[in-house]
């Protein structure tokens, strides 16, 4: 337990580290994006998913390395996998269930439509 | 106590629960004596023929809720003129609405009137009566005080009264009584509960007659309810199953006796739906479901030499989540609001307010069977990936510990979706949710994914058990080991694997994403490989062995036989524009019970047979089982394979009636009603034969041969232990050990073993935290 | 078989265990949770039908709840003496060496990433399938010839109106999530220290210190979670005013109103915003937003409930650490509670910026 990263005790430097990013978070969705967004030809809900989600991200393994113990115990390593193994069944879900809304039909690409079967 | 005392008190508690249990639908006011809070009592305590009371105003037969004005009257008695008050009356109905007309009468209740004080001064009174819509026959039942006059409460003495009794007739047949559900529920689970307690008495007085006394009987049912122990819960829950296997093939039953010729009307359509909603859900979640833990519970901690489950209370509570659960599922039944949407409930017709309110309680006992399961799968998994027995690696377990893995695996995984979208069914159906609301955008489609998303899997977590079974029984019975040990492994993993990605095979005429479609129709035919690799290697390990005829065995090839016709009418499936036309018809009906009862329940059958020694310490007796065995495989195949043809001519599934004619293109063709009753006859015999089973089951628990350790020649742990096993099965202080002949190669590592052991705690970091 | 266990140390099936000598420990508390949890569900369905609230079964609901409870205290009574001197561990691979009830814990994790997963793809298809709101109201008002596709005044459309439109126009709105947000990592942070002060060898501190410390920590935990609890009634319930100082800071209103007096409702079809007014004809936009208040609401509490478990799991372990039976043999306990309260921390962390930011 009370592992160090650069001699800087885990805990206290995951606890920062979670504050910061939060605020970050928050503070991305107040800012005016607008001219951001213009330059890199997006939307400014775009440019505010992208910012949520490269934070979301460190954010969730941040937590799940240093708090749950998935990093540094003798453990971590084989408890990693278990926590892993669900991952094919949530893609084929997300894939499956999440992105085939119901407008999908009209959405298909030309060859796949009738009267296109000749390649 | 002596046991003659104990024994009649026994007997007298039943008696009395059981006259307080006799409902009272109706309670007919025998009379009105007894004080009310305001107006009349009967004056005096016998009916006096001097006074006669009268009814006119009514009709000889009523018209539907038309009002007659009814005047009641009675003369003679004390009563003359010039007294203070003359007397009262009391008019009771059986049906329909009084209403008064004037202040001398009142009334006590819609169908029951009476003269008010001002009223107290006549000899008659006229009240309004309104019919009722429901054409059944009316009872009047009329009360009359003839008073003399004296004043005060206490001053009745010398008065009198008389009765009379006049019937209306109804304008029709008398409809079934509207049933208030919550009555109808609390005296038949009441019912049940007692006939429960009878028989838990009876099979507790039938262990020992000697010691029927409360003293004995408390620890014995605190035991049952209490245990944590995995063969008492595993028995519980095969109790359970097979209860349930019954309940669910008297449904089937009465779907049969409904569409055994056309143009039947035996049973209403309302009636139907809910039939076979519950057929469905019984079958799956409370019949199958529960056998299969029935026998993980019992043979997964045997098999694997361990002394329990890793989470003993856990156990005791998935399965205490299943009875309440099927109660639930039940409720709707009990007060004739039964679910009617199909065990698959589809969205939105479930959420919409014209299906029954049993829907709501359906969703709820089927989200309690979500948490149960998802217990025993924490249970299980843990048990198996942790108490192995020391040098039984994974590629050391037997076929059946590995079947149920896959099959917890799957389940574990995919029943969360079939949870969350019961949820939002149930929260449509009750807070007002709109998940499923068609009109704000919520889309039916999401709950036949969620559904078959679990679906699909579920229907292969109820199959691979039996697949485990079958390769036991098969090595045993071939006096070999099973071809191919390591391919059979894989086969079960892959099908595990590709359960979730082929489940939108039942949606190709729902309008779902094509690219989805085209997907799952190819790995659908895929599913078809690693299944194949199983029933070949079954066949080999017969060809290499020379079989033993057991009745497990025949059940066996039953299985080999059914289970792959089954198998072959799926194939039928995956292929779109097939599809399309099958769908929805008889053909889909008999592949899935070619599948789940001639592969599933024959297996648990084998199962049955082959571990009941085990279990009970008590040999079956064999020339019943071939009996069974016979009879129920003949039955069982006219019932279903005829299923086919109809289904390619047409026969729709789910549907109440069907028609046949000679030359209307949308009926069924003439022959298909000898089909049909050719199939009912064969349900009924089909499930008289496995009668044949339960009285197997019962009379040789009580005089069968005793068993040895290891009747049929098998060789995994649970033949090592005694029949039945000691508890804890196994000494946790001194496990057995797996020996191999040849143990540096059973424990050299392959491909995935390297990788694993890479990322394990080593031995020697284990070393250094115990310090 | 039965009554093989009926002997003198046999403990009752409703007290405390004796977990020293390896006795069956047969337990009420399945079978009386079962029941109070199948009464719940049952007077449920009859408290609400399909929105409509009938007050008569409330007392069946609490006599569910209540059932619950017993059953629940039965098996954390059963649990007080259990002081992990007897913690299995592991024997074969690939989970060698590490304790069985560590590894079921992990295994009941997989179970809830599927949930949420379930939750978060209903989610996506929802957010996918529905054009959002102010996308429908930008395509201006309806005409027959020249904008076929806009709206009309009463005439409620049916579009997604995500939460964060709400909560995240101003800072005061998106305050009480915010706090949240921050409360739960601080509170990850306290349970982990109390795990801390469990661990520390035997000698290495006064145990009457160690006590304080696990307890106090643990009960910090738990307040937090509570105050999760508590400002999310406040969002979605109560509201609260502001001092008169920032009223200039939110466009001149003197308090946030919750989401419930937005009409933010799962039942509402009658929802406007003051954003869908058309500017030129002073014209209302009606929208349909039942499907997004429904997302909105049962994901985020599906989290907050297991928050609830979570802190009802919390007080069971404040109290037993305030009896001081936690030490470097038992900590495993806070541990493994401790998987689940991070659990709940990360699904927090998707859900925050999904549902209150995007």
């Amino acid at each position: 337990m009370a592992k160090k990263i650069m001699g800087f005790d885990a805990y206290w430097l995951n606890f920062y580290g979670l504050m910061i990013l939060t605020l970050i978070e928050v503070l991305a969705v107040g800012a005016d994006l607008g001219s951001t967004a213009e330059n890199l030809d997006m939307t400014e809900r775009q440019i505010t998913l992208w910012i949520l989600t490269i934070i979301a991200v460190p954010k969730f393994v941040m937590i799940a390395a240093i708090f749950m113990h998935l990093w540094g115990d003798a453990d971590s390593g084989i408890l990693t996998l278990t926590a892993l193994f669900p991952a094919f069944f949530i893609i084929i879900m997300v894939l499956f269930i999440g992105l085939t809304h119901p407008e999908s039909g009209i959405g298909l690409p030309d060859w796949c439509r009738p009267g296109n079967y000749g390649l | 106590m002596n046991n003659s005392t104990s024994r009649r008190l026994a007997l007298l508690a039943i008696l009395a629960i059981a006259m307080v249990v006799v409902p009272a639908v109706t309670s007919l006011p025998a009379g009105i004596a007894g004080v009310k809070d305001s107006g009349c009592n009967c004056h005096g305590t016998e009916a006096d023929s001097s006074v006669t009371a009268s009814i006119t105003g009514l009709p000889e037969t009523y018209n539907a809720s038309e009002t007659y004005a009814v005047t009641v009257s009675f003369s003679g008695g004390p009563s003359t003129d010039g007294n203070m008050n003359l007397g009262g009356f009391n008019l009771w109905a059986s049906d329909g609405t009084f209403s008064t007309v004037d202040d001398s009468t009142q009334l006590w209740g819609p169908s029951e009137a009476s003269h008010t004080e001002s009223g107290n001064d006549q000899r008659s009174w006229t009240v309004d009566w309104t019919a009722p819509e429901s054409g059944a026959n009316v009872n009047f039942i009329l009360h009359v005080n003839s008073v003399n006059g004296n004043e005060g409460n206490g001053g009745s003495s010398g008065d009198m009264w008389n009765r009379a009794d006049v019937t209306v007739l109804g304008f029709g047949d008398a409809p079934l009584p509207e049933v208030d559900p919550f009555k109808v529920l609390a005296t038949l689970v009441v019912i049940s509960g007692v006939m429960l307690s009878i028989v838990v008495l009876y099979i507790f007085y039938r262990k020992n007659p000697d010691s029927f006394d409360w003293e004995n009987f408390s620890p014995w049912i605190s035991e049952w309810l209490t245990s944590t122990d995995h063969k008492k819960i595993g028995t519980l829950y095969f109790v359970q199953g097979l209860f349930f296997l019954g309940v669910g093939g008297i449904m089937a039953l009465m779907i049969r006796m409904q569409l055994a010729v056309p143009g039947n009307d035996f049973i209403s359509q309302d009636y139907y739906n809910q039939f076979f909603t519950l057929h469905g859900t019984t079958m799956i979640f409370l019949a199958a479901m529960p056998l299969i833990n029935g026998f993980a519970n019992w043979m997964v901690p045997l098999q694997i030499g361990a002394p329990d489950l890793a989470f003993p209370r856990l156990n005791a509570m998935s399965f205490w989540l299943q009875p309440v659960a099927a109660l639930l599922i039940f409720t709707g039944v009990f007060s004739g609001q039964g679910a009617d949407t199909g065990w698959t409930g589809y969205a939105p017709y479930v959420v919409t307010e014209t299906t029954h309110s049993g829907v709501s309680m359906w969703a709820a006992g089927q989200l309690m069977l979500v948490a149960s399961s998802t217990l025993t799968g924490i249970n299980f998994l843990t048990t198996m990936a942790v108490m192995r027995a020391p040098g039984m690696g994974w590629f050391q377990m037997p076929l059946f510990t590995w079947s149920i893995l896959v099959a917890n695996l799957m389940l574990f995984l995919s029943i969360p979706a079939f949870g969350v979208g019961l949820i939002q069914v149930y929260l449509d159906r009750t807070i007002g949710t709109a998940f499923y609301d068609v009109a704000s955008g919520g889309d039916p489609l999401l709950w036949s994914h969620l559904f078959w998303y679990f679906g699909h899997p579920e229907v292969y977590v109820v199959i691979v058990p039996a697949f485990g079974v079958i390769s036991e029984v098969i090595a045993t019975s071939a006096r070999r080991s099973i071809f191919g040990y390591k391919s059979m492994v894989y086969a079960m993993a892959g099908i595990g694997l590709v359960s979730f990605i082929v489940y939108g095979h039942h949606m190709f005429t729902s309008g779902m994403s094509p690219t989805l479609r085209f997907i799952t129709m190819l790995t659908t035919m895929l599913v078809a490989v690693p299944t194949g690799i199983k029933i070949f290697n079954w066949l080999k390990t017969m060809h290499g062995g020379s079989l033993v005829y057991r009745t497990h065995t025949l059940w066996t090839l039953g299985f080999l036989v059914t289970f792959t016709l089954g198998g072959i009418s799926g194939m039928f499936f995956p292929s779109m524009g097939m599809d399309v036309h099958l769908h929805e018809t008889y053909f889909v009906v008999a592949h899935f019970h070619y599948v789940l009862v001639g592969g599933t329940v024959f297996g648990f059958f084998a199962a049955i047979y082959y571990w009941y020694p085990k279990m009970t310490g008590r040999m079956l007796d064999e020339r019943l089982g071939v009996l069974h065995f016979l009879t129920a495989f003949i039955s069982y195949n006219a019932l279903f394979w005829p299923m086919h043809r109809l289904g390619v001519v047409g026969m729709i599934r789910r549907t109440h009636t069907y028609y046949i004619t000679t030359d209307d293109f949308n009926a069924l063709p003439e022959w298909a009603a000898d089909w049909n009753m050719l199939i009912s006859m064969s349900a009924f015999l089909f499930f008289a034969s496995n009668l044949i089973m339960v009285y197997n089951m019962i009379k040789s628990l009580i005089r069968g041969d005793k068993a040895p350790a290891d009747p049929w020649g098998g060789w995994s742990f649970e033949w090592m232990t005694a029949s039945p096993p000691p508890t804890p099965s196994f000494d946790p202080h001194n496990l057995p050990e797996l020996k191999d002949a040849n143990e540096h190669v059973a424990n050299e590592p392959g491909i995935f073993g390297q990788i694993f052991r890479r990322l394990m705690v080593s031995d020697d970091a284990a070393e250094e935290e115990s310090h | 078989m039965s009554g093989d266990y009926h002997g003198d140390n046999h403990p009752s099936p409703w007290g405390p265990h004796d977990w020293g000598h390896g006795a069956p420990h047969n337990s009420y508390a399945p079978l009386v949770m079962s029941i109070g949890v199948g009464i719940f569900l049952l007077t449920f369905g009859g408290l609400f039908n399909f929105g409509e609230f009938d007050m008569w079964y409330l007392p069946l609901v609490m006599v569910g709840l209540a059932v619950t409870g017993i059953g629940l205290f039965v098996w954390w009574r059963q649990d007080m003496s259990f002081d992990a001197s007897y913690e299995p561990i592991a024997t074969g691979t690939p989970f060698k060496h590490i304790q069985v009830r560590k590894v079921g814990m992990w295994v009941f994790l997989m179970s809830e990433m599927m949930i949420f997963s379930s939750l978060f793809s209903t989610y996506m298809r929802y957010r996918q399938g529905i054009p959002r709101c102010d996308t429908v109201f930008e395509r201006g008002m309806f005409d027959p010839v020249l904008n076929p596709d806009g709206w009309q005044e009463g005439v409620a459309v049916t579009c997604f109106e995500p939460a964060s439109h709400l909560i995240a126009s101003s800072w005061f709105h998106l305050a009480p999530g915010a706090i949240n947000t921050f409360a739960l990592i601080v509170s990850s942070f306290t349970i982990v220290q109390a795990l801390r002060w469990a661990h520390k060898p035997v000698g290495s501190v006064d145990e009457e210190v160690r006590r304080k410390r696990i307890y106090r920590y643990l009960g910090a935990t738990t307040l937090l979670a509570t105050l999760f609890l508590t400002l999310k009634i406040v969002e979605w319930f109560v509201g609260f005013p502001l001092p008169e100082f920032l009223h200039e800071y939110n466009h001149g209103h003197s308090s946030i109103k919750s989401l419930y007096a937005e009409h933010y409702l799962i039942t509402n079809d009658h929802y406007t915003h003051h954003s869908y007014i058309d500017e030129a004809t002073g014209a209302h936009m009606v929208a349909n937003i039942r499907v997004s208040a429904t997302l909105f609401y049962v994901t985020t509490g599906t989290h907050g409930l297991h928050v609830l478990i979570g802190i009802i799991g919390l007080a069971y372990l404040t109290f037993k650490a305030w009896t001081g039976a936690y030490n470097p043999q038992s900590a495993v306990s806070i541990e493994y509670f401790g998987l689940y309260w991070h659990f709940v921390d990360l699904v927090w962390v998707l859900v925050f910026p999904f549902f209150y930011l995007y």
